[in-house]
């Protein structure tokens, strides 16, 4: 069985989604009522892959929302309550979605092993960044060409470069992809240089600098709702991988030459019945989903249960050979710009 | 939305340090909210104790194993009455005595109709889960000695927890209704409870919200073991929740 711990996009998406479910009391409950609230395992599946195999899995909304950051101790609690339940339940592997990993790597949860009487075993939880970072860096490869762009000339920034998926999608366009040239942009200058040497090469440049001169950005840091990116001085064409979270790329830049593609986005060949993914605000919640979730579902159908993507840049080249060939094995295709330009056009 | 970027994230994210900072157990503050939080424990295992022999009298096939539960809770009752020596603490059990009048009063009431599966909610569920819950929070904050003795007492609660749950799971279809309806009239006493202590808790570093969540876990967990569905328990809980 694999679990998903994921979480609505904002306490008013939350409310809507427990009041369609029937959960009025709560639905109408302040934020300190949901503070307070446990989580809830919502909704049961069953997932078949193109060879035949069946899995089930469980999604437990962890009943955070993003507007509880500010209240660490809360954030925390709905973390561990939720990878407590998820273990009671004996679900074998589990994604954490959303803010989840971001709080338990932010937050140094791993310090946090004991939940009353439960015990984690991180075995059996995954941050689900392996699968990400390989289906971003298939879609930079998959969609500059539908631009024109020539990867082997371009330039591709990497902001948050230095993060677990950021290093990874490094790691992946300098060794298998060959660009051009990769632009490195991170916070701190000590990870960064750290970064340039493992790949042999890459130029380390500011945010600001490395803008102008990128034929392809990835996104792979949360973004401060402060940045302002002038759009004019970008190169035409340029793509954009929004693989931050959550993904509000799209109304700063998009236009005129500015391609913003969904990063980190994977679509199931068939439909799944579940009704969770219309949270997530993707377009077709049938079948799309994150990669992350994805990921649990992967080492399910491969049962290889154990921590695949833990701690801090611990994804191997050999690491994304393995859940990319699941991912294509088991029936996920990587989300690419034309479906994204067709929805524009109709 | 705020990122974890966000200036408010950033300040707060070095918070850890102070949250599991020790309260100073010698302060007159202290030891004030001690003595009330203290009593309501000792009262608590008194009338747990006192209601396992009176289940035992509706449930007479079990009353041996009723007894053994209710010397549990009177070893507790001992245990935590050395915590308050132990503090310099005198326990204020009139105050514990209020505090649990509406309860007891319905358990009671309960008793004299003879009606098992209400009573069994009161104690075996919504008290047992309510001491788990309140317990696993005292612990990481607590004085070394009352730690020990509550870690003790916490094993042992899970073992009264699971005695309610199998019964009722046993009888679940013939309990459902009474469940819910005692469910109805007694939860939104917890939670008044949980409101009345809430200021003495956080005095002791414990907070109102670890303990409203903390609770529900438990009987949330329970209620699925008995065999309700994930939304019988959600609405049944919502009455928890609602102030």
């Amino acid at each position: 069985m694999f679990g998903l711990i994921g979480h609505s996009t904002s306490f008013e998406a939350a409310r809507r989604k427990a009041s369609e479910l029937g959960f009025d009391h709560i639905a109408e409950g302040d934020l300190d009522v949901w503070c307070s609230a446990p989580p809830q395992l919502v909704e049961n599946v069953e997932v078949t892959s193109p060879t035949g195999k069946v899995i089930t899995g469980a999604y437990i909304d962890s009943c955070f929302v993003p507007e509880m950051l500010s209240r660490f101790k809360t954030a925390r609690r709905k973390v561990l309550n939720a990878m407590e339940l998820a273990q009671k339940k004996g679900i074998n592997i589990t994604a954490l979605g959303g803010f989840t990993s971001i709080i338990f790597e932010n937050f140094n949860l791993l310090q946090h092993q004991h939940v009353r009487s439960t015990t984690l075993e991180w075995e059996r939880f995954t941050t689900g960044n392996t699968h990400t970072a390989w289906v971003i860096s298939r879609q930079v490869e998959n969609n500059a060409p539908l631009l024109g762009i020539d990867l082997s000339k371009a330039k591709v920034a990497v902001v948050g470069a230095t993060g677990d998926i950021g290093s990874a999608v490094c790691r992946w366009l300098a060794n298998r992809t060959g660009v051009g040239e990769l632009l490195l942009v991170a916070r701190q200058q000590q990870p960064l240089l750290d970064l340039q040497q493992e790949l042999g090469g890459g130029r380390i440049l500011t945010l600001d600098e490395a803008l102008p001169e990128a034929d392809v950005v990835v996104w792979v840091a949360s973004m401060p709702r402060t940045l302002e990116i002038d759009a004019a001085s970008l190169r035409k064409p340029c793509l954009m991988i929004d693989g931050g979270y959550p993904k509000n790329l799209d109304a700063k830049v998009a236009g005129d030459g500015v391609h913003v593609l969904k990063g980190g986005i994977v679509e199931f060949g068939s439909d799944i019945g579940w009704s969770m993914m219309e949270i997530a605000e993707m377009e077709k919640p049938q079948r799309q989903m994150f990669a992350c979730f994805a990921e649990a579902m992967l080492l399910e159908f491969e049962e290889c249960h154990t921590n695949f993507s833990w701690g801090r840049n611990n994804i191997t080249l050999e690491k994304m050979d393995f859940i990319g060939a699941a991912s294509v094995r088991h029936g996920f295709s990587t989300l690419n710009l034309k479906s994204q330009l067709q929805a524009a056009a109709a | 939305m705020p990122t974890l970027n966000s200036p408010e994230v950033a300040a707060i994210s070095d918070l850890d340090g102070s949250a599991s900072q020790l309260p100073d157990f010698s302060s007159a503050s202290y030891k004030d909210a001690y003595s009330r939080i203290n009593a309501i424990v000792i009262e608590g295992e008194q009338e747990a104790h006192d209601n396992y022999i009176s289940l035992g009298t509706l449930i007479p096939d079990q009353a041996e194993e009723l007894k053994g539960l209710a010397r549990m809770e009177m070893k507790h009752m001992k245990g935590f009455t050395a915590c308050g020596n132990n503090l310099g603490v005198t326990a204020d059990m009139d105050f514990a005595r209020t505090f649990f009048a509406p309860l007891h009063g319905n358990f009671q009431q309960a008793l004299k109709e003879g009606k098992v599966v209400t009573c069994l909610l009161i104690q075996a569920l919504l008290i047992e889960a309510f001491a788990i819950s309140a317990y696993h929070i005292y612990i990481p904050v607590a004085d070394p000695f009352a730690r020990k003795i509550t870690e003790g007492v916490v094993k042992d609660e899970y073992t009264h927890l699971n005695y309610g749950q199998e019964w009722l799971k046993a009888n679940f279809e013939a309990s459902k209704d009474e469940l819910m309806e005692a469910n109805k009239v007694n939860l939104p006493l917890i939670r008044s409870m949980l409101e009345e202590v809430a200021k003495d808790a956080a005095v002791l570093h414990m907070e109102k919200e670890d303990l409203i969540e903390d609770f529900l876990i438990a009987y949330q967990e329970a209620l699925n073991e008995i065999g309700f569905s994930s939304r019988d328990i959600a609405r049944m809980a919502a009455a928890a929740l609602a102030v």
